[in-house]
């Protein structure tokens, strides 16, 4: 019953994965069909690539500035939406739209809401921010477009783990004289933290593999290019426009590499705050 | 049950919106789909009719694809091969279009698994990889049996597509650069067009006499580019971008160097708009839009200055100025080819010769796409629009400078060439820094690929 899903993964998800590994170790030409065994000579390379570095500190920066603020935010949102408020549903269907956007839609509009001489954003601010072009502030704008982009569905989440806590529960904490922020710290925050790590678990994943709102807004002639480019732009950079796949295969290896570890420290870390009841 | 009701409804309008906004997005695209199947059946009419063979036919029934990156020459290149059709009703050509931005990241990923079009455009710069892997088709004994003859086309262009004595691609047009200019700002400010007599001071003097910051317009577009910008302006001022062996950048010289700084100075003085504005929106989408006042250009762009109705009528071309050295001026030839791999060779190669035929450059050149390769098929480019001076780009192809490519390592430094570029051109680095950063980048690519 499993098998055309699990051959699918193994096709489409596992080999490439693997591949990719191997490719690592190679020096391939003729657009891969002749490949040379170079051992660890891809990463010495990458590791004396200042480049690589910047591109490893922009992409964790990203994920520090992106992960905490999506959390908060959708729940904030979700617990808003929770309450019986007038245009529920309106309100909750506006949150998800980003989520059913094209991407590349959404790139065109938030472009003209980030430029400086017309844009949206600083006619509201009364700034004349590059915001897109200015490496100071570049890395904020993509934080916003992929907030944005990433409540609608982590609130879909955090909502539902909202309606699966007891309601019992809040009537015997208003009994005990709970109100308001007492009962959201002391009932809601607790029960809700499996769904809070998974939604962590899976938003650095998606994070760390930060990529088409760079290639969409920034674009390759930015000048801030530099100060945001992630590791998967690099990839992408290395592997379809220089034309060296090997290269590009020893960046993403690291990431994967990265994302087992905060991934594996997220897990040990949970016994810390998740309540499982 | 009214719940429910009212979610729906929110939900439709929230897919309504989300739709408009695709709709918008494709609203350009839409336009110009519309332009090229109108002009696409006037450019059939207007060739003759061919003869369809009587009878029976027992040739089987075919599509082949011709992939091309530019949709300004669509309508031409749909013309091209609807006459074609009517000749071989056999075969069907289907035609896509592959913007440059992606085209060669395609190509790249199509060539090893075998799934290159059956016909499409070559670069120069990208060639000798196809070449060299066998992924197109050496045509070396059709032209040996005398079925095509590449001694037919301008300025030797038929030997760009030559590696190690087998030929593999019939060339299809050439390009040179020129300078456009908005006639209408011009006259508001009373100054005498662009001329041969210009030289690279005079550009820079009027690009500050024409500049109004405050209102958004600017004299000239000093765009970070290489065909058409600065490559140009370091072959007049005497530099090079490569040694004539291509064994060395030549970005480091100190005529390079003087030549980018002298574009970037244009920024600096505010007689161009700065990086940043061209990076939000496009040194050409601005000129279109009637904001500069001159801008270097291709001829293979004309179609797309024509088509905005802002500057239609209000501009013209004239020569590039002249430098120090040279009035320089580069020169590169596209070239069709087929895949090695593809299912329907003998067909491929019918429309392949097509595509170099009197009568398919003769389309090309009626409806302006670009200038012929054809030797003798040009005039009827420059006659295309007999309102504009479209002659300077076949006056400037006789001194002109052959594209930079035709090395292994050109796609490499080429496509790492404009990142480095950008870090100048947007001020976190100084010019000579960028240069400088680019010779060294080069030579170690030329290294690399040897």
């Amino acid at each position: 019953m499993i098998a055309p899903t699990l051959i699918g993964t193994l096709v489409f998800w596992f080999w490439p994965a693997i591949y990719s590994i191997y490719l690592g170790f190679l020096k391939s030409e003729n657009f891969g069909l002749d490949n040379r065994w170079v051992g660890l000579a891809n990463y010495e390379r990458l590791f004396k690539d200042g480049e690589f570095w910047q591109n490893l500190r922009n992409t964790m920066l990203y994920v520090a500035l992106f992960v905490p603020t999506t959390i908060v935010l959708s729940t904030f949102f979700a617990v808003m939406l929770n309450a019986k408020i007038k245009g529920r549903s309106a309100y909750r269907v506006i949150y998800f739209l980003p989520q059913v956007t094209m991407a590349a839609a959404a790139a065109m509009v938030w472009v003209i809401i980030f430029a400086q001489d017309y844009g949206l954003l600083n006619s509201v601010l009364g700034t004349h921010i590059a915001w897109i072009s200015d490496k100071r502030f570049a890395m904020y704008a993509l934080v916003m477009v992929g907030v944005w982009a990433a409540i609608g569905f982590n609130m879909l989440l955090i909502l539902a783990g909202l309606q699966s806590i007891p309601r019992p529960l809040y009537e015997a904490a208003e009994l005990d004289g709970a109100v308001g922020i007492r009962k959201f710290r002391w009932i809601t925050l607790p029960l809700l933290t499996p769904t809070l790590f998974f939604t962590s678990i899976v938003l650095v994943i998606g994070a760390t593999q930060i990529f088409d709102s760079i290639y969409l807004i920034i674009g390759k002639t930015n000048v801030a290019l530099p100060a945001v480019r992630s590791l998967v732009y690099a990839y992408y950079q290395n592997s379809f426009i220089y034309y060296d796949q090997n290269y590009g295969a020893a960046i993403v290896n690291i990431l994967l590499l990265i994302n087992l570890i905060l991934t594996g420290f997220q897990f040990l870390m949970q016994k810390k705050w998740v309540v499982y009841d | 049950m009214n719940v429910r009701k009212k979610s729906t409804a929110v939900t439709a309008a929230g897919v309504l919106l989300v739709a408009s906004l695709a709709l918008a997005a494709c609203g350009g695209n839409s336009n110009n789909g519309g332009n090229a199947a109108g002009s696409a059946s006037a450019g059939g009419a207007s060739s003759p009719a061919a003869s369809k063979p009587a009878g029976g036919d027992p040739k089987k029934n075919v599509t082949i694809s011709y992939t091309i990156w530019d949709k300004n020459q669509q309508p031409a290149m749909e013309a091209i091969a609807k006459a074609f059709t009517d000749q071989n009703p056999n075969i069907k050509v289907k035609i896509d279009v592959i913007p440059w931005g992606d085209y060669w990241t395609k190509m790249s990923a199509a060539a090893p698994s075998g799934t290159l079009p059956d016909v499409f455009w070559m670069h120069g710069g990208q060639f000798i990889k196809y070449a060299t892997g066998k992924f197109i088709e050496p045509i070396t004994d059709k032209v040996t049996a005398g079925e095509i003859d590449l001694g037919n086309y301008a300025s030797n262009l038929g030997s760009i597509y030559t590696l190690d004595g087998e030929n593999y691609g019939i060339p299809k047009d050439f390009d040179t650069i020129g300078l456009a200019y908005n006639k209408e700002l011009f006259d508001t400010a009373g100054v005498p067009y662009p001329d041969d007599t210009w030289d690279y001071a005079k550009l820079a003097e009027v690009a500050k006499q024409l500049s109004q910051p405050d209102k958004g317009i600017y004299g000239f577009g000093a765009k970070l580019d290489t065909q058409a910008g600065y490559w140009n302006d370091i072959l007049a001022n005497g530099g090079h971008i490569l040694n004539d062996d291509m064994t060395k950048s030549g970005y480091d010289e100190p005529a390079t160097i003087e030549a980018l700084k002298a574009r970037y100075q244009l920024i600096v003085d505010k007689a161009s708009p700065t990086h940043q504005q061209m990076t939000d929106t496009d040194a050409v989408e601005m000129f279109k839009s009637g904001k500069l006042a001159m801008i270097f250009d291709g001829s293979w762009d004309n179609g797309n200055l024509a088509s905005s109705d802002i500057i239609k009528g209000k501009y013209d071309w004239a020569p590039l100025p002249k430098g120090k050295v040279m009035r320089g001026n580069i020169i590169n030839g596209l070239g069709n080819v087929m895949s090695s791999k593809g299912k329907h060779k003998e067909e491929s190669w019918q429309f392949l010769k097509f595509l170099g035929s009197k009568e398919a450059a003769e389309i090309t050149a009626q409806m302006g796409a670009a200038i012929p390769a054809f030797t003798g098929t040009q005039d009827a480019w420059v006659k295309s629009q007999p309102d504009l001076n479209l002659q300077v780009f076949i006056d400037q192809a006789a001194d002109a400078v052959p594209y930079p490519s035709g090395s292994k390592s050109y796609p490499v430094w080429f496509a790492k060439e404009a990142e480095i570029m950008s870090q100048a051109w947007g001020g976190a680095i100084s010019v000579e820094e960028g240069a400088k950063k680019v010779a060294e980048m080069m030579n170690q690519a030329i290294a690399d690929a040897k």
